[in-house]
């Protein structure tokens, strides 16, 4: 109650100088939690964070807010385990609510192919120290007595893999958190201010241009989420990617019911209910890549269709807002972070819909390759290199499935 | 109930000749047919409808037109139901939603009234029940406990039927006010076929609930309109516009999915609320709510009214309904050069200049304070009509790509560029009257002055927004969740950017204010409606039934519905191995790829050779991807110089239509292609018994000589053509026939009798699964991802590097031969112990995860649990041990191997 008495400023307009250490382009939750670690962790404070919109206009504030780390891979399940645990601190560590809500994470199984494949997560997860298990039918009962275990629905449920810690937070406190922090230690951020070009000479970074001026800086960290070919193009930098739409929905609030975040990849659907008491819900990326950003109806009718098979009771419930977002989707279905050939030229791309969950980690160990000049192990499998070198970190099997 | 309604006048919706009784929270509520729940429970004393989301506050009835969440109930389970929309039906039970123990003491008002003014002020739970960390689930339970609106019966299914209806016609115009009508009229009457839409009870708009003097002007244009024949859906209402103009209209319990030629938006405007203190107390209403109550529903419940207004449209307003027969004190107008003469001429104080300053009273309006320049006066009253002029309704305009932008003269959002086929009729377009100055920056009362009454955000939320730094409207409405409740700001949007740019000192179309995205669906709209009647396809095989009524558990298998065995999968094993099985694959996909290109065609995108194939043989094959990965395998047979027959996995059949049908289209070669999947029945009669079966239903020479492994040819089998492939996935002497669907029943009866003296046994796919995993034939799909190159898995014979064509991940195979194998594909075996589960792991020294377990089964005939794997090159020799992981913590010691588990030579598959 104490910090309700308080008077607070969270966020302060600057004008823009002419130079900074660091540059970052993007400002949500990526962007501005790299730039707290930098300014905590490494003492670098003289960074600008620009964003062309307001804090967390793209994918931080589009986003279905699922945390988890029960991922397929090993460098995967270990990257997001690490990001897990940030987030775990992360109300206290910034001394503000995030509502984080970690009641448990269930992906169902409708066919004996994708048991298998929840099975192959739950024992790469154990081994890596995730927790994470394949539950059956009764057991699921137990947890999700909303669930229709029966084999009335079209696709019965078989299994599912059981991630406890799994959960949803309340995405723009994440960004809110970070900003405020950041600013807080003199980092400036720079809302509606476009970037319109970077400047490199000799294969490095010297500066930005924005609609506001010229940037002098050597480092440049893109972390722009879907427009992160844009703004790769103005340096040059190719990336291997596709940009497509995601699209989500939210009901009218009900007294909350359902404590589970509930995924199906065989149905496309993903389901929580967050603690105002909407029902979060969202699908696939969209088949067909491109930045056209409109809602279809489609969405919402097969959305209805199938999430009424598997929870009957929210026949009643209804639909509130839809909305899109852009996803950029790499060829491995992992993310690309780090070093690029333009020396000074960070990036941090290629989030498809796994990007937001990844925010407290992403910070930190790009924090770290500023801060120390080094690679952190964690994010060595997600070079952006590894293309070249055709070394590749098949995630897909658990990232299809859109959350 | 009589006395509460004024007499009977012209206009009035309800039928007093025919009562209708409901339940109102348990009691017996009696209204007329016509009412709406609203206005029935109005007439019957009921002032308290809702409490407000946060706060709890009383809340009454507001805008009287489905836009204010005010007057949101249950309904026969159904919640957020607005009662002031839907018509009264006998007995229909109603309840209040967000209250506890009642609507009249309600548990949280009272917490809200005890904690300090800044316990729940925007934004708290950001800031507070950080610490101890420990102590957040529960904190969180009693957050989760106080949210919602309304609730859910978790035991609810939907019973009753819901369509949906595909409509094309000429024009859709949505909306049935005076523009709406008429430009469907104007439409009709030049022979196009029109239909339009109106959500509320009326047709007519404000001719409608604005009194009697327009009656004659509306009863004339419903005839023109009906005369016309236009079409009109009502109650019934638009869910937005989609891509194409696509209009989904829902109506009871139907879902027409509408695509006009042309879309008329002619939604009208929705009158605003004024921001005062208190301007949320049961007795406020809008100007337009009370004139619907007293000219639809003619209902008198009150003593006194005040009207405040800052427009003309509120005199207009006060004088109608002095003469529908209410009793208006006075108008107080807060502009100063309007012209009030009508008002006193009707015997009205006018107060001009004076603003509304704060609503008195606690659950009811006793009376309210109006002020100009530091005067203050205080008017007793028990009904406050409130105009704060009207926007037009714009959110269909935005949501079909229309633009919208911030008239700065008329202070409201109005279309600025349509999309094509889209028109703006009406107040939607603008054409209403202007929108008088509303006081942007309300008097600080020091008691609650709502702009967003969903979510109860106050003229002091967002100034404390503001005052943090969340200084744009985006933000502010994030952080304060202004204009992000049920009514999705057609009550606040307006008001909140007038606050917002007056407190930031902008004009309210600047960047860090602007207009917000009107998001879909236009009206929240339940899952039963969405989903309608559901359709999920299936994909059946010809001999579905057969399988069915023999005891096939049908399980899914990609699009297909597929027997995962017939009861006994070890028994079918044992009939393949030891004398005949017969197994259904229709569900494989099958290509013909036909042309003089043919050849060269299948080179280009197969590792393979194909093009030095010899007539009437079959060869396996694997498709790769771009990047040298396993995207697809299955068989090729030349049928002849230029036709070659082509299967592929059964999930892969769409997938690989679309890979080839691509690649020709981009290498413009002369060949075609024809998916052949869903008329080309597929079946395996499979065991040493197969010849000798088959031979009695055919006179084509099936012997070792004239038919050996690998052929294929054409054969009449039991009168059905059929294609004839010598292959064994399973791993005994076999033969695929590929025949005409429409004949597989037959055919598959025929197999099933030629192979009763051979004690034949159908199989299912798990069997199937068993007899392949003993010939270590992989499964694309489960055995590969979409990393497994074909050197890694195992089939370096199958890459023909020396191709003189280039073929579709040669580049990539290349450089995977000149980097080496890092992982490869092995078998395994584990005599002692358990059988590992498919998707454990190989467990390397450190204990972590070093390989991947792809398939694993208990061989009965081996007598041992045998699988395959993905090992790294330095632990994959023949004989290596390797651990396999199990769910439990314990592992599996297991054996490397390279050959097939069974008849490693092939022998059986030639003989």
């Amino acid at each position: 109650m104490i910090g309700l008495l308080k008077k607070h400023r969270y966020f302060r307009d600057h004008d823009l100088k002419s130079s900074y250490d660091v540059v970052i382009i993007g400002a949500g939750a990526h962007g501005l939690a790299t730039a707290y670690y930098l300014a905590k962790r490494h003492g670098i404070k003289k960074i600008a964070v620009l964003d062309r919109s307001y804090m967390g206009a793209g994918a931080s504030g589009r986003n279905t807010t699922i945390i988890r780390s029960n991922y397929l891979t090993p460098e995967g399940a270990r990257f997001y385990e690490a990001s897990v645990k940030l987030y775990e601190s992360l109300s206290q560590d910034l001394n503000f609510n995030m509502l984080f809500s970690q009641h448990g994470h269930l992906t169902l199984a409708h066919s004996d192919r994708s048991v298998n494949t929840m099975m192959e997560r739950a024992e790469v997860n154990r081994l890596v120290g995730v927790d994470s298990r394949v539950v059956y039918p009764d057991e699921i009962k137990d947890l999700c007595p909303q669930l229709d275990i029966s084999d009335h629905p079209t696709f019965p449920i078989l299994a599912a893999l059981y991630h406890p810690p799994g959960g949803v937070i309340r995405h723009d406190a994440v960004v809110w958190g970070y900003g405020k922090e950041a600013d807080k230690m003199g980092v400036e951020i720079h809302q509606y201010t476009d970037v319109t070009g970077i400047n490199v000479e000799n294969g490095k970074v010297t500066g930005v241009d924005t609609n506001r001026g010229t940037i002098h800086c050597d480092t440049v960290i893109s972390c722009v989420a879907g427009w992160s070919t844009l703004v790769c193009d103005l340096v040059g930098v190719p990336l291997p990617l596709t940009t497509h739409i995601l699209q989500a929905c939210v009901t009218e609030p009900v007294k909350p019911l359902l404590d589970k975040i509930i995924v199906s990849g065989t149905l496309h659907i993903y389901i929580s209910q967050s603690d105002r008491g909407e029902f979060v819900m969202g699908s696939e990326i969209e088949p067909y890549s491109g930045y056209s950003n409109t809602s279809t109806f489609r969405f919402i009718e097969d959305l209805a269709m199938h999430m009424i098979e598997l929870l009957p009771m929210l026949g009643h419930a209804k639909i509130l807002r839809q909305w899109t977002g852009y996803c950029d989707v790499s060829p491995d279905y992992s993310p690309i972070m780090g070093l690029t050939e333009v020396e000074g030229f960070i990036i941090d791309a290629g989030w498809g819909t796994y990007g937001f969950k990844a925010s407290p980690i992403v910070g930190f160990t790009i924090a770290d390759l500023i801060g120390t000049g080094k690679t952190p192990e964690l994010i060595q499998p997600f070079r952006w290199a590894r293309f070249y070198e055709n070394d590749l970190v098949s995630e897909r099997g658990a990232a299809a499935v859109s959350h | 109930m009589a006395e509460r309604r004024l007499a009977q006048r012209q206009g009035e919706l309800i039928d007093r000749s025919q009562e209708v009784s409901f339940q109102w929270e348990g009691r017996e509520v009696t209204g007329y047919a016509g009412d709406t729940i609203a206005s029935a429970l109005y007439a019957a004393g009921t002032r308290v409808f809702s409490r407000s989301f946060k706060y709890h506050r009383p809340r009454g009835l507001m805008c009287c037109s489905g836009q204010c969440p005010n007057c949101l109930v249950e309904v026969d389970g159904q919640p957020t139901v607005r009662a002031c929309m839907t018509p009264v039906e006998q007995g229909m039970d109603v309840k209040h939603l967000n209250a506890w123990p009642s609507l009249q003491r309600d548990f949280l008002h009272l917490v809200g009234r005890l904690t300090p003014s800044f316990g729940m002020q925007v934004g708290f739970y950001y800031k507070t029940f950080i610490h101890p960390r420990r102590a957040w689930p529960l904190y969180e339970k009693i957050l989760r406990n106080a949210a919602g609106l309304g609730k859910l019966d978790p035991e609810h299914r939907r019973t009753e039927r819901f369509d949906k209806v595909h409509r094309h016609v000429d024009v859709l115009v949505i909306g049935g006010g005076e523009a709406g009508l008429e430009a469907a009229a104007e439409a009709a009457e030049q022979g196009r076929h029109v239909a339009l839409v109106e959500e509320g009870l009326a047709l007519g708009g404000q001719l409608a609930w604005g009194g009697p003097r327009s009656n004659g002007r509306l009863t004339a244009l419903i005839e023109r309109v009906n005369a016309a024949g236009v079409e009109i859906l009502q109650p019934a209402y638009a869910g937005g516009v989609y891509e194409g103009l696509l209009v989904p209209v829902f109506q009871g319990r139907t879902m027409h999915r509408f695509r006009p030629a042309e879309l008329v938006i002619a939604t009208g405007s929705i009158e605003q609320p004024l921001v005062f203190g208190n301007n949320d107390l049961p007795g406020v209403m809008l100007a337009s709510g009370a004139r619907r109550l007293v000219n639809q529903f003619r209902l008198m419940p009150w003593e006194q009214a005040v009207v405040l207004t800052s427009s003309d449209e509120g005199l207009a307003a006060a004088l109608d309904l002095a003469d529908g027969g209410v009793n208006v004190l006075a108008v107080a107008d807060s502009r100063r050069g309007a012209d009030g003469s009508a008002i006193e001429d009707a015997g009205i104080e006018y107060l001009a200049g004076f603003q509304p300053w704060q609503a008195k009273g606690s659950k009811a309006v006793t009376g309210v304070v109006v002020t100009r320049d530091g005067e203050h006066r205080t008017l007793a009253c028990d009904l406050l009509v409130m105009s704060g002029g009207s926007v037009g309704q714009t959110a269909l305009v935005s949501q079909g790509g229309g633009g919208i932008r911030y008239d700065r003269d008329q202070r409201r959002y109005v279309p600025d560029s349509l999309p094509d086929g889209m028109r703006v009729v009406g107040a939607a377009a603008g054409s209403a009257a202007a929108a008088g100055a509303v006081p942007a920056q309300a008097p600080k009362t020091g008691c609650k002055q709502v702009v967003c009454f969903c979510e109860d955000v106050t003229t002091k939320d967002i100034a404390l927004s503001l005052d943090e730094g969340f200084s744009s409207l985006e933000l502010s409405k994030r952080y304060t969740t202004v204009t992000m409740g049920p009514c999705q700001g057609r009550m606040c949007h307006r008001n909140s950017g007038l606050v917002i740019a007056d407190q930031l000192g902008l004009d309210p179309d600047s960047q860090r204010v602007g207009v917000t995205t009107s998001r879909p669906p236009h009206n929240p709209t339940s899952f039963s409606l969405l989903a309608a009647r559901g359709y999920e396809p299936v994909k059946r095989t010809s001999t579905h039934h057969w399988h069915a009524e023999h005891g096939g558990k049908m399980l899914w298998a990609g699009d297909w519905k597929r027997p995962y065995d017939y009861g006994d999968g070890d028994s079918e094993v044992d009939a393949v191995h030891e004398s005949l099985g017969l197994i259904d694959v229709s569900t494989l996909g099958k290509l013909i790829v036909r042309g003089p290109d043919a050849a060269a065609f299948l080179e280009r995108l197969y590792p393979n050779r194909f093009g030095d194939m010899k007539l009437a043989r079959v060869r396996y094959g694997i498709v790769c991807g771009d990047d040298g990965s396993i995207i697809d395998d299955g068989t090729v047979a030349r049928l002849s110089e230029q036709e070659y027959y082509v299967t592929t996995t059964s999930s892969g059949a769409g997938g690989m239509e679309q890979w080839f049908t691509w690649w020709n289209a981009v290498w413009k070669m002369d060949c075609e292609i024809v998916n052949v999947t869903s008329t080309i029945a597929a079946f395996n009669l499979a065991g040493p018994n197969a010849r000798t079966a088959l031979s009695t239903l055919t006179d084509f020479d099936l012997s070792n000589e004239a038919f050996p492994y690998l052929g294929a040819g054409h054969a009449q089998i039991a009168g059905v053509p059929c294609l004839v492939l010598r292959i064994g996935f399973v791993g005994e002497l076999g033969y695929e026939l590929h025949l005409p669907a429409a004949a597989g029943e037959h055919l598959w009866e025929k197999l099933m009798e030629a192979g009763e003296p051979h004690a034949v046994k159908p199989f299912g796919l798990e069997p199937q699964r068993v007899l392949r995993l003993e010939k270590m034939h992989i499964i694309v799909g489960q055995d590969t991802n979409a990393e497994s190159n074909p050197l890694e898995a195992g089939m370096p014979w199958i890459v023909k590097l020396d191709k003189e064509s280039d073929w579709i991940g040669r580049y990539a195979i290349e450089w995977y031969k000149r980097r080496g194998n890092r992982l490869t594909l092995v078998g395994w075996e584990a005599q002692n112990g358990g059988v590992p589960i498919e998707g454990t792991q190989v467990v390397g020294a450190d204990g972590q995860p070093a390989g991947r377990i792809t398939s694993s089964r208990f061989s009965r005939r081996l007598g041992k649990a045998i699988g395959i794997a993905w090992l790294p090159v330095e632990q994959s020799e023949e004989g290596t041990a390797i651990r396999i992981s199990d769910p439990k913590g314990s592992t599996i010691p297991a054996t490397v191997t390279h050959k097939a588990f069974y008849d490693p030579d092939g022998e059986r598959l030639r003989s």
